[in-house]
């Protein structure tokens, strides 16, 4: 590879490589380990959210669904089974993908506004069952004794996650992995068709797309990789707490994305890094904080609908005026 | 003995129905007319519960409160219509769904900061306890009264909605509010007066179901989830869906709380996903 072609390649992954860059330095700047590991986690959760609003254009309200049935199945499985780390997570994922198969199919059936009724609508179903069947789930007390296992291919090699900044690598290595796929697709073929859903469905339609089908594509895709952080997430808190399946859950992914900014990858990282540290300091201070959180997030729906990303790309571009003005 | 059982859950989930329908037929409204799912109707339920609770605590006249209540639900109700929804209707209607979201989380931590996080048992007036006998059974005089004021005002709205020419504003908003703005109609000051009915409505069930499950501040949300299911059962925009969801759900929650209480509210949902599967639209909806 020639040297202009790298810097070419350097620029276009410039965001990519910084973000990587803070990533691998995160867990040392903050107070604790842990809380970088939350970060990733939700920001998994939330760019996995950014394929279904940022780029189909498909407004949810059962990301909780998806996010903590794959956090109840990882549970449910080492608790009972322990099983190897790979099996867990894979199973999760399959589970997750199948109920996202379903409410992808239900709420398809209807468009827009009904659509976020429905997911709504199965979110608490899946909640009251959560909460219903104590035998299974705990119930509310949520689901206790995850121990977690170790990384460990038999015969191959065998890594301690206990350590945090262990688990802080072994995330970070799925969320890139999620996150070049989910880019990847994105600007691929099928990544365009759900773009052009998003513009103007009735053209998709015109054009010969079955849109309902892309659009469960994108629910059984987003949906699988909120289970993946789900499923890391309860590995992660050694508990699965009940109210990761509530409504509450899925509207704490709905403020990240759209503080972030939708459809641009990078801010609902930059969402969910925000949300996760102001509420871990602001939380300390008064436990009421999401009153502000609330009112910002108001703010932002209505001055600053590009969230935070949006502003940084706005100011950029700013400055590339002045200093062009200035030449 | 079985038998009284079973009536007595009838009346009940009626009951609970009614208090789903005065609900649904706001959102509903709302729906039709503005293309808004409003997020924060559990928000002025709950807001109408606490502020009856305030009023009857302070003046000891329950009545009251059913009057004053929904007034200040409706005024606070415009207010936010005015100031904070209204800059948002030439956008994409995500926009108001997040906003109505928004409101409806800030609004319930100022309810847990006003009120504490803990709810608050909220006694029948003296007038309305005890209980009415009918025949051989006997029956709670305050859900009879509830039961006979909902049905009263859901008459009331249907009337106003069928009867009146605001109502066949409404009514043709419902199928095309561009069409009804250019017939001269001042669409922005009707979608401001909507939201405050609709709002009026959600204070008043609020002030109604409050003595039967007290008020808590997670009552809103633990309500919206059910009251978007009827409105998906009897289908988006339909008056007569809104009534005939609320009861569907009401009398199969009370009924199934007999046979199964763990899976009373898990019913709702899973009739909601068989009607969805049998008629997309609702059982009355008319359009997309």
């Amino acid at each position: 590879m020639s040297w202009s072609r790298l810097k070419i390649e350097l620029q276009k992954n410039a965001s990519t490589l910084i973000m990587a860059g803070i990533f691998l330095v995160l867990p040392f700047i903050l107070p604790y380990r842990a809380l970088a590991t939350e970060v990733l986690i939700f920001a998994l959760a939330t760019v996995a959210f950014d394929l279904l609003l940022g780029y189909t254009g498909i407004m949810m309200f059962c990301q909780a669904s998806f996010f903590g049935s794959g956090a109840y199945i990882t549970g449910l499985l080492i608790h009972h089974f322990q099983p190897n780390i790979f099996l867990c997570m894979g199973t999760a994922i399959a589970g997750v993908a199948l109920l996202a198969l379903i409410f992808g199919y239900m709420s398809t059936l209807r468009t827009g506004s009904y659509c976020v009724l429905l997911t709504l609508a199965f979110n608490e179903l899946i909640f009251f069952i959560a909460y219903q069947w104590k035998t299974l789930t705990g119930g509310s007390d949520g689901l206790r004794d995850i121990p977690r296992p170790s990384l460990e291919i038999p015969g191959v090699f065998k890594v301690n996650l206990l350590s945090e900044t262990h688990f802080y690598f072994f995330a970070l290595f799925f969320f890139i992995l999620s996150f070049i796929l989910i880019r990847r697709i994105t600007e691929s073929p099928f990544g365009k068709v759900l773009q052009g859903i998003r513009e103007n469905e009735t053209r998709a339609q015109a054009i010969g797309y079955n849109t309902q089908l892309f659009k469960i594509a994108a629910f059984v895709i987003g949906g699988s990789f909120m289970g993946l952080a789900g499923s890391l997430y309860a590995m992660f808190m050694n508990f699965v707490d009940i109210n990761l399946v509530a409504f509450d859950t899925s509207g704490k992914i709905v403020m990240m994305e759209l503080i972030g900014g939708m459809g641009t990858l990078f801010g609902p990282i930059l969402g969910a890094g925000v949300v996760t540290l102001a509420s871990d300091i602001a939380n300390a201070y008064w436990e009421r904080w999401l009153l502000i959180l609330g009112v910002v997030f108001v703010g932002f729906v209505l001055f600053a609908r590009g969230g935070v990303w949006g502003m940084m790309e706005n100011l950029k571009g700013r400055m590339k005026i002045i200093r062009s003005k200035g030449e | 003995m079985y038998l009284n059982l079973v009536l007595v859950q009838i009346v009940n989930g009626l009951v609970l129905g009614m208090i789903y329908v005065l609900l649904a037929m706001g959102l509903s409204i709302v729906w039709g007319m503005m293309n808004i799912i409003n997020f924060s109707h559990g928000l002025f339920f709950a807001l109408g519960a606490y502020l009856a609770y305030t009023l009857f605590s302070v003046t000891g006249n329950f009545f009251m409160g059913m009057i004053l209540v929904p007034l200040g639900t409706a005024v606070i109700g415009m207010l936010l219509e005015l100031t904070l929804l209204k800059r948002l209707y030439r956008l994409n209607i995500l926009y108001q769904i997040l906003m109505t979201f928004g409101l409806a989380m800030t609004g319930r931590e100022l309810i847990i900061i006003f009120y504490g996080p803990v709810g608050k048992p909220f006694v029948p007036p003296d007038i309305l306890s005890g209980t009415i006998t009918l025949g051989a059974f006997f029956f709670p005089t305050y859900r009879i009264f509830l039961l006979l004021v909902s049905v009263c005002i859901t008459f009331g709205m249907w009337l106003f909605i069928e009867k009146t020419k605001y109502g066949s504003i409404i009514r043709a908003g419902t199928e095309d509010s561009e069409m009804v703005s250019a017939l001269g109609i001042n669409i922005s000051r009707v979608f401001t007066l909507i939201f405050g009915l609709s709002m009026a409505i959600a204070g008043l069930s609020g002030v109604l179901a409050a003595p039967i499950r007290g008020v808590e501040p997670m009552m809103g949300e633990a309500i919206l989830g059910i009251c978007f299911a009827v409105v998906i059962i009897g289908g988006m925009g339909s008056f007569m869906g809104a009534i005939i969801g609320g009861i569907i759900v009401g009398l199969s929650q009370s009924l199934v709380t007999l046979i199964m209480p763990s899976a009373s509210i898990i019913v709702i949902f899973l009739v909601m996903a068989l009607i969805l599967l049998l008629k997309p639209r609702g059982l009355l909806g008319i359009r997309d």
